[in-house]
Parts: structure tokens; sequence; C-alpha cells
């Protein structure tokens, strides 16, 4: 040892040490947002973690304050945009409860179908971005070769490949396009056999391995702490997943399991996610089966069948409103509304769904005019990511990428 | 954009006390107490849900609210039971996970509200709290979870939770003016310019 004594921190072998305070972000590809972490370092161990956010604050709740329910609508979308579906459901089912307005079958089985594939489409945008995270770059093309074709899909069903706003108080937008049936199941039958090759790459890669099992650990009780949901709290053990626990929609006329893991590491995450996406895969085949009226073109031929039993009816000079209608279960819109003016009564109603992140709930109070007197957004990302710093004080800097990148954490949901 | 809620709260507020007709006036005192009586009925008593008879039964404060339209319990208790009543629920009813915090300006109040979820019976329950100039205390040591969401909810409204350890701004930048989800909050204020703070 030296004679020379600067004062300050000394480890055992004499070397002088200090704590570095390393800022991760705004900025920053592996946060796959805007999020900054101010980071304190004891060589590689993190000391000290505190997450920044609010840098992709739009004010989506404040904006539901100034415009009527239709035009605020659109802007949902870009809470979560990876799986825009789940918060248009939420909303537009909080709106549904409120009004009573009716719901025909077949809309639930068409949002159930669009809402499980967008659920693969964000698992697979996962599955692509956190092995690049990892540093694998080749796994990304596969994920985004996938996914193109659910884009194709949507594209076909709503005219845009990420902002949908395709739901409508009481229906959809507009029905299936006539053989869209066939092309999703000619996609969603094609698609397990991807996804092994998927677990081929990685599940059993030394590399991949080494950075994942018992990396991350997250228990039941920290998750029930910070209030972390889906597919990190399944990694768990406990099967907690509101499709099966409080069902919605028709969930609760289709059969599926849910995956759960064993330890709680980004392993378990990993693999969860993946028996997620088959399960979703049984959901939609089941849906694609068991929808009310089948292919579109079905529909049509019927409504075609019905006017003409009316207009034989009306020139027999019978009540044409005696020949008994379509099923209204067939329908696209239970309930005919003007958008534009739409008033719901008052109320007020907490809807939550299982998005691909975990519980996303919507709160929303009506005063009884045009415009929402309050909308609140409870984003999954928001808690799952507040586990953070809880996950990594006292763990390897290198873990970093790897653990934040397992809580699949979605920055303008977090915002909002 | 204000006056439709100014028409309904005004053509709500006078109705009471225009009752005097000639022949109550003419009892002279007593009258006086007459319209108050038949107002009683006019506010239905809502019946306690599960949750709000378990804690009342416990010998907490709370006022039951009634049922959302899908059937979600709401109470409202006291800032001052607000604790005994949180850990009554997360450790007797099994409310083990915070969904959300939240708060409403009602204009003359403004309120917290915390969405509560329990993973054992699969309910949720809404719990709310008047704040008491603006002060509440903080759910932090029952639930972690609030840390942030309470962050959240003082940043946008501006609710003092006491005993929070850590009570900053979370979305807007720290030095930001007002809190943006009041109602009586200015959207074209000169102050909140950037450029010119």
């Amino acid at each position: 040892m030296s004679t020379l004594q600067i004062p300050g921190v000394y480890t055992e072998q004499g070397l002088k040490t200090e704590d570095l305070v390393v800022n991760i972000g705004p900025q920053h590809p592996s946060t796959h947002g805007v999020l900054r972490l101010i980071t304190t370092l004891n060589g590689e161990v993190v000391k000290d973690m505190v997450p920044v956010i609010g840098y992709l604050h739009r004010s989506k709740e404040k904006m539901a304050e100034s415009r009527s329910y239709f035009q605020y609508q659109p802007t949902i979308d870009r809470v979560e945009y990876l799986s825009s579906f789940f918060d248009h459901s939420v909303f537009v089912s909080g709106i549904e409860s409120i009004a009573k307005l009716k719901v025909p079958k077949r809309v639930k089985y068409i949002r159930m179908i669009t809402m499980e594939l967008n659920r693969i489409s964000s698992h697979l945008l996962w599955f692509g971005t956190f092995l690049l995270d990892l540093g694998a770059t080749s796994t990304l093309f596969y994920a985004f070769r996938e996914r193109e074709e659910i884009f194709k899909l949507f594209e076909d069903l709503t005219g845009a490949r990420m902002m949908y706003n395709y739901y409508r108080f009481g229906g959809v937008n507009a029905d299936l396009p006539v053989g869209w049936i066939e092309q999703c199941r000619e996609f969603v039958q094609s698609f397990p056999a991807k996804i092994d090759e998927y677990e081929t790459i990685v599940t059993k890669n030394p590399i991949f391995l080494d950075r994942t099992v018992g990396i991350g650990l997250l228990d039941f009780d920290t998750c029930m702490r910070y209030g972390v949901t889906g597919p990190s709290i399944r990694a768990t053990g406990i099967p907690m997943d509101l499709r099966k626990d409080a069902p919605y929609l028709c969930y609760d006329e289709v059969k599926f399991d849910v995956p759960v893991g064993t330890h709680g590491d980004v392993f378990d995450r990993y693999l969860v996610r993946m028996a997620e996406m088959r399960e979703s895969v049984k959901i939609i085949l089941q849906c694609l089966d068991q929808i009310p009226g089948g292919d579109t073109a079905n529909v049509i031929a019927k409504t075609k069948e019905v006017e003409a039993a009316k207009e034989a009816a009306k020139a027999a000079g019978e009540d044409p409103k005696a020949v008994p209608g379509v099923d209204p279960d067939w329908l696209s819109v239970g309930q005919k509304i003007n958008l534009l003016t739409y008033k719901p009564p008052a109320g007020e109603v907490y809807h939550v769904c299982e998005s691909p992140r975990g519980m996303l709930g919507c709160h929303m109070i009506s005063d009884g005019t045009a415009k929402a007197y309050r909308v609140k957004w409870r984003g999954a990302s928001f808690s799952n990511l507040s586990v953070l710093p809880e996950l990594m004080i006292g763990k390897l800097y290198p873990d970093l990428m790897a653990i934040f990148g397992s809580l699949d954490v979605i920055l303008p949901e977090v915002d909002r | 954009m204000e006056t439709p809620e100014n028409d309904i709260q005004k053509a709500a507020i006078p109705e009471a006390p225009v009752n005097a007709s000639p022949e109550t006036a003419a009892k002279a005192p007593v009258a006086a107490d007459i319209p108050s009586e038949p107002e009683v009925p006019a506010t239905p008593v809502i019946p306690a849900g599960v949750f709000g008879s378990a804690l009342a039964g416990a010998g907490l404060t709370v006022e039951n609210l009634g049922n959302d339209v899908i059937g979600t319990e709401m109470v409202r208790t006291t800032v001052d039971d607000l604790l005994k009543v949180a850990a009554f629920l997360k450790d007797k009813q099994g409310f083990d996970l915070l969904l959300s915090c939240t708060g409403i300006d009602w204009k003359d109040r403004l309120e917290s509200v915390y969405f509560l979820y329990s993973t054992t019976k699969h309910v949720y329950l809404s719990l709310r709290v008047n704040a008491v100039d603006d002060h509440s205390p903080s759910v932090y040591p029952i639930w972690n979870a609030a840390d942030w969401h309470e962050r959240e909810t003082y940043d946008l409204f501006g609710i003092q939770y006491d005993g929070h350890p850590n009570l900053i701004r979370i979305l807007m930048p720290d030095d930001w003016l007002g809190h943006p989800l009041r109602k009586d909050y200015k959207l074209n204020d000169p102050r909140l310019v950037w450029n010119e703070r």
C-alpha cells in the first residue's frame, strides 16, 4: 500500500473506490421508449436505481374531458400502441355497461379474435426485441415475419396496421371482410409450427440460458406488493388470469389453459409468454369455429334472404314486420347510435381486462353530457415498471437489460 | 363548455328552500321544519354491500355508495379511519392487490379512489376517501404499490398524501405549476409556456 492516502473509501486491496452514477436514457435503444434510469454503481453491482418517467406524458386523461367520447376514441390507440385492441375493449365496454347497450355475440367473438391476435403480435414484438437486447439479432426477423402476417389480417379488417380504432359502442366499425375467417384460420393453424421454430433457436441455447436462468427472481409477494400482473406474476407459479378468474366477453365459452412458471426468473417469463401464444392460438381457433353466423358471406346471404322474404310478404299484402329477421347475434352492430352526439347516461364503471402486460383498467365517470367527467387508465406497465429498482438493487449491471426487457414495459402506457 | 354542467348544478340547488307557500308561512316557526322532513326519503338509503357491512361490523366508519354499473361495490371512509379500513380490507377481506389509486375533482372536494382486487375471491372494491384540505393519509404502509400511484395522484390532483415516503411529481416536470387534472386548471395559462419559464 502506498504511503499517500487520499481520503475516501478503500477496498480490501487498498484501492481507492467510489460509487459511480450512470444516467441511462431517456434516449436509449434498450428502454423501448423514453425511460431514464439514474443508476448508482459500485463496480458492476447496482447500488441504487431511480426510474424517471413522464417523458411521454400526453395527458390522455385530460384530453378525455374536452372531447366527445367518439372524438376521444382514436387517441386511445396511442395509450398503448402495441396492443391497442385491449385499450379499446375496456373503454368501449365501459360505455356499453353505463348505457346498457346491446352487444351482439358476433361482436364479442370478433373482439376476442382480434384481441388474441393482438396478444400474439405483441408477444412477438417482445420476443424479437427482448432477444435483441440480449444480443441475438436474428430472432427479430423471425418474429417480424409472423407479425407482418397478423398486420395484414388487421389491415384487411380495420384499414390500419397499428392504430386500429375498430370497436364502436355496441359493435364494431364493419363486419369481417368476406373470406377473412379462412385467412385467419390459415395463419393461426400454421403458427404453432413457427413457435416451435423460435423455441428451437432460443429455448435451449446455452448463451441464452446463461443470461436468463436464475436472473431477476420475482416472487408472488413482491408482485403483490408492487401490483405486478400479467405474465410476470404467472411466471411465479400463480395462475392469475382475468380471462379465467373473472371472464369477460365470451371467455367462459372457450377452453384454454393458463401457463405458469416455477421460479419467476427471466427464463420463466420467456417460457410463459411463448406458451401464452400457443394458448391464444387455441382460443382463436375455437372462436373461429363458434362465431355466430360464421363467415360474412353467410350473414350477407341470410340478410338478402330476409329482405326477399319481406318483399314477398309486402307483395302478398302481409305485414313485412312479421317476417323473422336476421338473428340479432349475427349482427356487427347491436344498436345504431349517433356517435358524434352520443350522450351516455350518468354512471360510473371500472372495467379491467387481461392485456398482454397484465391487468389493464379503465375507470370512467359519465355525468350525462357528451364528454366524460373523468377517465383514468390503469396501465399494467406502470406497476410492472415500479418493481424494477427492487429487482436490480444488489444485482449485476449487465443483467439490467435482461431483467428490464423481461418485464415487457411499454413506456407510452406508463406515461399515458 | 361549462354551461351545461353549471345549469344542472344551479337547477339542483335552489329547489329545497323555496317551499314557503302562504299556508306553511301562517304556521309560524314550527313550519320552518316541515319542508326539511319530506326530503329524507328523497335521498334513498343505499343498502350496505358485503364489504360495507363487514367494515361496519368491525366498528369502522363507512359510507355505502352502492354498486357501479357492473356491480363493483363502492364504499367511502374518512381520512381518520382510512388506514384501519385499508388494513382490515387487506388482512381480513383478502384485498391483496392495489390496482390503482386515482383522484376525482368534484369541484367542491377532492376524492381519492383506490381500486382493490382480491386474488383469492376475484372481486373488485372501490375504496374512496374525501381529502380534508387537500390532505389524506397514504396507504403506502399497507400496499406498497401505492407509491407510484399516489405520486401520480399528487402530481395531477394536488392531494397531499401524509406519510408517503417520496411524494414528488412523477409525470409532469418537477417545476410544473398547478395540478392539471383539477377542473379549475387553466389550460391557457401563459406561465405554462415552457420557453418563458
